[in-house]
């Protein structure tokens, strides 16, 4: 049980919560609050000594950011 | 460490009933799409728990499929949707003129000292990047070619360690290189898909 772990299960509860039931319900709102959880994974991983996991996880996160932001810019150009 | 994975487990489970009440409620499909990307990460924390090289191991092809289904899901939902890219004047920011060069210079760089798949990975993000940023009026024909070769090189590299095992670093050095190569080549072409044109 390293300071690390036990903040990034706090953290990952805490994001699990905010993305679930965000206050505001827009689009944008939500995916900023998917990033909570993903620090609290990222906070595991770093207590396991996952390098490559965690450094691929946070390319990737980039990556699905862009994706989700071009689906999310049509749907509100659209409404 | 022992007492970590049973609360590890128990915070996981918490999280998915949390994450997968959420799901349920929700009506909109859009919103729907961001709820699996969290229950993405909270499959990834359940791997992340068992600690060794095994989770390492699969956690990378959960990354990987997991941002595949991503875009495809999202394709599936803009074509069902009908939604067109928006009109008026493109959005312009002026970090995003002068960064590229060098950010994409710097995590190339850094990618082709890693090597290999996590290497292809960041070296691709850089080239993404930049993509993104500048715009892209490359040949698909030539990214295709190069990274067909790159595959063919890396099968040769298993041949070298299958038949002439004394030469394994000269094979390690081919796999490593190619495997770049290739896992680079095929994410730059996410970064093409915004916009598709140099008028980004």
């Amino acid at each position: 049980m390293t300071p690390e772990f036990i903040l990034g299960c706090i953290i990952l509860i805490i994001g699990v919560i905010a993305a679930g039931f965000p206050r505001e319900k827009t689009y944008l709102a939500r995916l900023i609050h998917l990033e909570i959880p993903g620090f609290g994974l990222l906070l595991i991983m770093l207590a396991y000594d996952e390098m490559l996991a965690l450094l691929t996880f946070i390319g990737v996160t980039a990556i699905s950011t862009f994706v989700l932001v071009r689906v999310i810019e049509r749907k509100e150009a659209a409404e | 460490m022992e007492i970590a994975y049973p609360v590890g487990l128990v915070v996981v489970a918490a999280a998915i009933i949390i994450g997968f009440t959420a799901l349920v409620r929700e009506k909109d499909d859009l919103q729907r799409i961001l709820l699996v990307d969290l229950a993405e990460v909270l499959g990834l924390v359940l791997i992340a728990l068992v600690a060794t090289d095994l989770a390492e191991a699969l956690i990378l092809p959960g990354l990987v499929v997991g941002i595949s289904e991503l875009l495809a899901v999202s394709e599936v939902y803009i074509a069902r949707e009908g939604l067109k890219e928006p009109t008026g004047p493109a959005f312009r920011l002026e970090v995003m003129e002068s960064a590229p060069g060098i950010l994409a210079l710097i995590l190339v760089a850094h990618g082709i000292i890693l090597s290999g798949f996590t290497g292809g990975a960041i070296a691709a993000v850089g080239a993404v990047f930049y993509f993104m940023c500048r715009g892209h009026n490359e040949q698909f024909e030539l990214i295709e070619t190069v990274s067909g070769y790159a595959w063919a090189i890396w099968i040769a590299a298993f041949l070298i360690f299958m038949f002439l095992p004394q030469y394994w670093f000269f094979g390690v050095m081919m796999a490593g290189g190619a495997i770049l190569v290739k896992v680079m080549a095929k994410m730059s072409l996410v970064g093409t898909m915004r916009r598709g044109g140099p008028d980004v």
